[in-house]
């Protein structure tokens, strides 16, 4: 509807314009390329400071942010969600 | 209250308190409004150190004006955040929710400059019956009812901060607002701090704010979200650096409020679930309380308030336009609201602490000193929460809020956004940026200048660890879009135990009580009663034939006042409130008048 996306004036019309497929694969792989590169560069910049024994390989916080995001978002909604889950009126507040 | 060089900037925003219910209805008055938030700028980048406005009471010496390093950067940023906040709210009609919102402000500063504890008490109590009418002017049964919760669970922790304020004074014999050393601590030393942790938030003290922060008004939210807990931050760090107890309390407060916004599906719920996160890492920050962590801890206050306001605002932004806040109700909205997206996406950056943006030289400073004085868990566990934060503020909220994988929703019907909600959120995206680029604008107001040295965020390590961090948190999400959908529901959290203790003591109070009051009943009906209609027969006579005669027309009088009692007494809390703070500001400019 392109007298409808005017009113959204061109950030808009741009953000609209990202959300068919192509674009989709495209943000993808650039999203992609860059994690690839952050571990990349990972070699090429070594963290001086390690603190505790861990962190001097250099794709530590790489696979710490991986590993710790999927574990959080599993453990919360499969473990500690249905235990506390309740109707959103439970109180009767609403 | 200005001396030649010190303007407490509490002043501007009680006089426009005071001043706005009498303005004529023409919507000019709107613009005085910002006069308070300049003046409050102008004076927290110009007030010298030092002790201003102090008044001798009851023998007491109260010190409004206590000017220190550590005062001054809460000061700076409290003042931006007013003007922001105000910028924000400036096309709302009600008078009602300014005039809370300035009193709310007031108690803010006077907090930050409160040079003795009960100065201190006083504003603390101001902001609380403040922000109860932020929420309770929603003017929504479920916010009315929020606000009680919020008011009767603030005025315990109040009076745990009173108890301790006035068993320290008659140990001590003073009611000096200054470091507590954690070896030598009283038992009412602890009533301070557990005053100190309800409004921190810190767990399990924390539900009320996860109660109250969704259900108050649009901008009156964004306000509550800038002052009360960073309040407390404030005055943790200024009485309680270095205490243990803290450095653990703020790393499960961290952890805890992740866990919890990962799960939500109202997104000012999740933010408010990410203040007590944030706040975990500040209030880890006092309690390791090294130079460096405490720097942390300010720095990270000031940029926190900054993006929290922010946040706060574009999710406000979000459910004006859209009339609702549930996320499994929202998405393909990227497109139709694309500036508020745009200033959301700064914030959520800079709480995920992504360089360029604040959170990146706030954040890991406390981090950095955590680990420098070899709190490997403290650190690590912040860590954590930095991955959780960028998953499920930075990515989950927006994610399902503009995007949610659906086309844009052209049918929806949005209000349109007023411009000035655009330049309060503009205003601090702008402030939010140009601290992430150049930090030292804020390093170098931190309360520790010598070590401001120690930590350098902006090196080319620190750069790509917080990128590979924030990018692989990113993957993570990708990976689990399809379990962290939120769906409706309530997530019990520990208020269920407040209602149980609120229930227990209604049930205490009610039952014995009403069982004895019955019985007073039928034995006043007995024997009471008779004696007293006898007399009245008697004293009738003397009354209608002699007093009346005299005194002609004093009944009429005592009827009159009687009425106005009555109307005072109506039994509705918000009156009361409101009656008491101007009652206790009425005496207060007695006192301050009478004494200067």
């Amino acid at each position: 509807m392109p007298d409808e996306s005017k009113k959204s004036g061109f950030l808009g019309t741009f953000l609209d314009a990202q959300l068919t497929k192509e674009r989709v694969r495209t943000w993808r792989i650039v999203f992609f390329v860059a994690l690839l590169a952050t571990v990349l560069l990972a070699f090429l910049i070594p963290n001086h400071h390690p603190h505790f024994g861990l962190d001097k390989y250099p794709a530590f916080w790489a696979a710490f942010g991986l590993v710790v995001g999927v574990a959080l978002v599993l453990f919360v909604k499969k473990i500690v969600q249905p235990l506390i889950k309740r109707s959103e009126d439970h109180y009767g507040d609403l | 209250m200005v001396t030649s060089n010190f303007f407490h900037p509490s002043i501007g925003f009680l006089m426009m308190a005071v001043v706005l219910p009498f303005l004529p209805g023409n919507r000019r008055w709107k613009w005085l409004l910002l006069i308070p938030p300049l003046a409050a700028i102008y004076a927290a980048f110009t007030n010298q150190p030092g002790d201003y406005l102090t008044m001798t009471w009851l023998g007491q010496t109260l010190k409004f004006g206590h000017v220190d390093a550590l005062s001054s950067i809460f000061a700076q940023v409290f003042a931006i955040m007013s003007l922001a906040g105000i910028l924000y709210a400036l096309h709302v009609d009600d008078k009602g929710q300014h005039v809370a919102a300035l009193l709310y402000v007031t108690g803010g500063f006077g907090c930050v400059f409160a040079g003795d504890y009960l100065t201190l008490f006083a504003f603390w109590e101001l902001m609380s019956v403040g922000s109860t009418f932020l929420v309770m002017l929603n003017r929504t049964r479920e916010s009315v009812l929020a606000s009680f919760r919020y008011f009767i669970y603030h005025t315990v922790g109040g009076l745990f901060l009173l108890g301790g304020v006035l068993l320290r004074h008659k140990a001590t014999g003073s009611f000096d607002f200054g470091p507590i050393l954690a070896a030598s601590a009283q038992p009412y030393d602890f009533l301070i701090l557990a005053g100190f942790c309800v409004n921190a938030a810190v767990v399990p003290l924390h539900a009320w704010l996860p109660d109250a922060y969704p259900r108050g008004t649009v901008t009156g939210s964004v306000f509550m979200c800038a002052f009360t807990t960073k309040t407390a931050v404030y005055v943790l760090a200024r009485a309680f650096p270095g205490w243990e107890i803290l450095a653990i309390a703020g790393t499960v407060m961290a952890i805890f409020g992740v866990l919890y916004a990962s799960m939500e599906n109202n997104a000012r719920r999740i933010l408010s679930y990410h203040i007590v996160s944030q706040v975990g890492y500040m209030v880890a920050g006092i309690g390791v309380g090294t130079a460096i962590t405490l720097n942390g801890a300010s720095a990270h206050a000031y940029a926190h308030i900054l993006y929290k306001g922010l946040l706060f605002m574009g999710a406000g932004a979000v459910l004006y336009s859209a009339g609702t806040q549930k996320l499994d109700e929202l998405g393909g909205l990227a497109a139709r609201l694309p500036w508020v997206m745009v200033f959301y996406m700064v914030a959520a950056l800079s709480i995920s602490g992504m360089p360029i943006f604040n959170g990146f030289v706030s954040k890991t400073m406390t981090i950095y000193g955590a680990a420098a004085d070899h709190r490997t868990f403290v650190a690590l566990g912040l860590e954590l929460a930095a991955v959780g934060t960028f998953v499920s503020v930075g990515l989950k909220l927006p994610y399902f809020a503009f995007w949610g994988g659906k086309p844009t929703d052209w049918k929806r019907e949005l209000k349109p956004i007023p411009f000035n909600m655009y330049l309060g959120m503009g205003l601090l995206a702008f402030m939010c940026v140009l601290q992430g680029v150049c930090p030292e604008i804020l390093y170098r107001y931190l309360p520790y200048p010598e070590a401001v040295g120690e930590f350098q965020p902006w090196t080319a390590w620190n750069v790509l660890q917080a990128s590979t961090l924030l990018g692989f948190a990113g993957l993570a999400f990708y990976l689990t879009r399809k379990v962290i959908t939120p769906h409706k529901a309530l997530n019990l959290d520990f208020d269920w135990f407040y209602r149980l203790i609120g229930r227990a003591l209604y049930w205490l109070i009610s039952r014995p009580a009403a069982f004895i009051d019955n019985i007073w009943t039928n034995v006043w009906n007995v024997v009471g009663l008779r004696g007293l209609m006898g007399s009245a027969r008697s004293s009738v006579f003397f009354d209608k034939k002699i007093i009346d005669g005299v005194v002609d027309g004093s009944a009429s009088g005592v009827k009159g006042i009687g009425v106005i009692g009555a109307l005072l007494q109506n039994g509705k809390l918000q009156y009361y409130l409101g009656l008491m703070v101007v009652l206790a500001l009425g005496l207060f400019a007695f006192f301050w008048y009478g004494v200067l």
